[in-house]
């Protein structure tokens, strides 16, 4: 692979053994929500462990590209620990990272984020990469 | 020597074809590309660009409109665009040529125009399982707005049509049968002339969705016995925006216009009183024509016709096998359908563990150009069992180095994800 490629080792590393992945149903979560993309099959649920108004855990199941379960791992443990407001302020720099283009930098990024950076010269993956992030905020919406 | 000078008997050679296409002669983005998406569009030889050019900077103006010199040169070079394009598919007649902006404007009209008013509620229309978005849901709209049934022939294993499975196919109930001469997923080819003629014994009338075979299928619709046929430039070396809908002239005569507007009308009505169309063809051709469009897609047929689609056809059905037959050799790799078929210059398949988007991307940063997706068929993927699979499909001026290029591309994406 080129230094180009979307594939960075942490993007693979983190789709061949993702983080916070469950095979069955997403138990006990306080809030569960889910994101699908028809076009390319995309479908993720995530799911929100409170406590104290904090992130304790989130977990996610389903399928997709390497983008999507690599970003939806890499998801899981940035929103960990946070406050819900954090964890929704993180999402939207998220979505102003891949929406913006060029420009937009992500503040605070966590280091294993940046493995993403190579997506945002892929417009036509940006939703694969989104998915997850767009669901964990809803999940967080409606607490 | 230009590649259009072989003798006949020759087989087509690519190297020469390149050298017909400047983009992928000399574009930058071209270097080291293997374009293996041409079910989606192809590239263009330097005679469809120089025509578009010639019309603009030597004849263009209006067409059917003007009285002066310039205004019938431009009618009489768009009337013969029409006449070559009957001859390339065999109408009887250059006013059974309706252009169109493409194949999907071309099979929207049939629907709006012809087939919704004859649709009373029980009736049916057919479709196939692989049928493109294009030619499915046109009829699933306007069998839901007439209360009639949309059904469906489903496939083999093998990709071929269950005919045996569709009893009803020509009961009195059957108002239209809508089929594509080559699936855009599977790359198999319908038996049409078959189809056509029993339909035609039942009084059933039979729309072809022709835009994956006309680049490299000889066909000639009189032969064929469609009612109606559709296909788009741009999938067979011609210029974007601009397609044909064929029409049997009786056919023709009983549709109606589903664009009205200047060129199509003989008497305006006053107020709501009813205004008279004119003739076939330009009553379907509402709105200022396209000349450039025009001219370009009769030297695309030039092209074809001078490459000689028997041996273009052997050529992509030569790749296509060798393709075929190396990808299977890749572990984890299936081919679709999953029973061996006769295939028509598209390849569809799946790799286990790898996304086709995955496998595509991959595939894009060694420069092979393939298409991953539902590719506007997702009736066909469901009934699969899938959401996407990768897609290689071949033109004039592929060769067998494109081929290589392909299968060490999915071998890398099959290593990179294990």
């Amino acid at each position: 692979m080129t230094d180009h490629s979307l594939y960075k080792e942490t993007l693979l590393r983190h789709y061949r053994h993702p983080h916070n992945k469950c095979e069955g149903e997403l138990q006990g979560a306080d809030v569960v929500r889910r994101g699908d993309n028809p076009r390319c099959g995309d479908e993720v649920e995530v799911g929100v462990y409170l406590h104290d108004g904090h992130l304790a855990q989130v977990k996610f199941r389903g399928r997709g590209c390497s983008v999507c379960i690599a970003s939806a791992s890499m998801m899981t443990e940035a929103a960990q620990g946070r406050s819900a407001k954090e964890a929704r302020q993180l999402c939207a720099d998220m979505k102003a990272w891949f929406q913006k283009g060029d420009g937009a930098e992500l503040t605070e990024p966590p280091e294993d984020l940046q493995a993403l950076s190579a997506v945002r010269e892929y417009p036509a993956r940006r939703r694969c990469v989104l998915l997850s992030w767009e669901a964990l905020d809803d999940a967080l919406g409606s607490v | 020597m230009a590649a259009r000078d072989v003798k006949p008997g020759d087989s087509l050679d690519p190297l020469l074809v390149r050298q017909d296409f400047p983009l992928l002669r000399d574009a930058p983005l071209a270097q080291g590309l293997h374009y293996l998406d041409n079910a989606a569009t192809t590239h263009k030889p330097q005679v469809v660009i120089d025509a578009i050019s010639d019309c603009y900077g030597g004849f263009y103006g209006p067409i059917h409109r003007g009285l002066y010199p310039l205004a019938e040169e431009a009618s009489g070079r768009y009337e013969l665009a029409r006449e070559r394009l009957a001859t390339f598919l065999g109408a009887a007649s250059a006013d059974e040529l309706v252009f169109t902006r493409s194949a999907t404007e071309a099979i929207n009209m049939v629907a709006w125009g012809w087939a919704r008013e004859r649709l009373q509620p029980g009736d049916r229309i057919w479709v196939s399982r692989m049928e493109h978005h294009a030619n499915y849901l046109p009829w699933q709209r306007i069998c839901r707005d007439r209360g009639a049934e949309l059904r469906i022939i489903e496939l083999h294993e093998n990709g071929s049509l269950d005919l045996a499975g569709s009893p009803e196919l020509f009961a009195p109930q059957t108002r239209l049968i809508a089929l594509c001469q080559v699936s855009n997923v599977l790359g198999v080819e319908n038996p049409l002339r078959e189809l056509c003629a029993t339909a035609r014994a039942h009084d059933i009338p039979v729309m072809v969705d022709a835009a994956q075979g006309v680049s490299h299928l000889p066909l000639d619709v009189c032969e064929l016995g469609c009612d109606f046929l559709a296909c788009s430039a741009h999938k067979m070396y011609g210029p974007g925006g601009i397609g044909l809908l064929y029409g049997r002239a009786e056919r023709l005569q009983e549709m109606a216009p589903l664009l009205l507007g200047g060129g199509m009308v003989d008497e305006v009505g006053e107020g709501t009183a009813e205004s008279t169309w004119t003739q076939t063809p330009a009553r379907f051709e509402a709105g200022s024509p396209n000349l450039a469009g025009a001219v370009a897609f009769a030297a695309a047929a030039d092209y074809l016709e001078g490459l000689d689609r028997h041996r273009v056809q052997a050529h992509l059905t030569m790749l296509t096998t060798a393709a075929a037959g190396a990808l299977a050799e890749v572990p984890g790799l299936r081919l679709l359908p999953l029973a061996e078929t006769p295939r028509s210059a598209i390849l569809s398949f799946t790799l286990d563990a790898v996304h086709p988007h995955d496998l595509a991307q991959v595939a894009g940063e060694q420069g092979v150009a393939i298409r991953a997706g539902h590719h506007c068929a997702q009736p066909l993927m469901r009934s699969l069992g899938l959401v996407a699979t990768a897609r290689a499909s071949f033109g004039v001026y592929n060769r067998m180095d494109d081929v290589a290029a392909l299968v060490r591309a999915v071998d890398s994406a099959r290593r990179l994800f294990s």
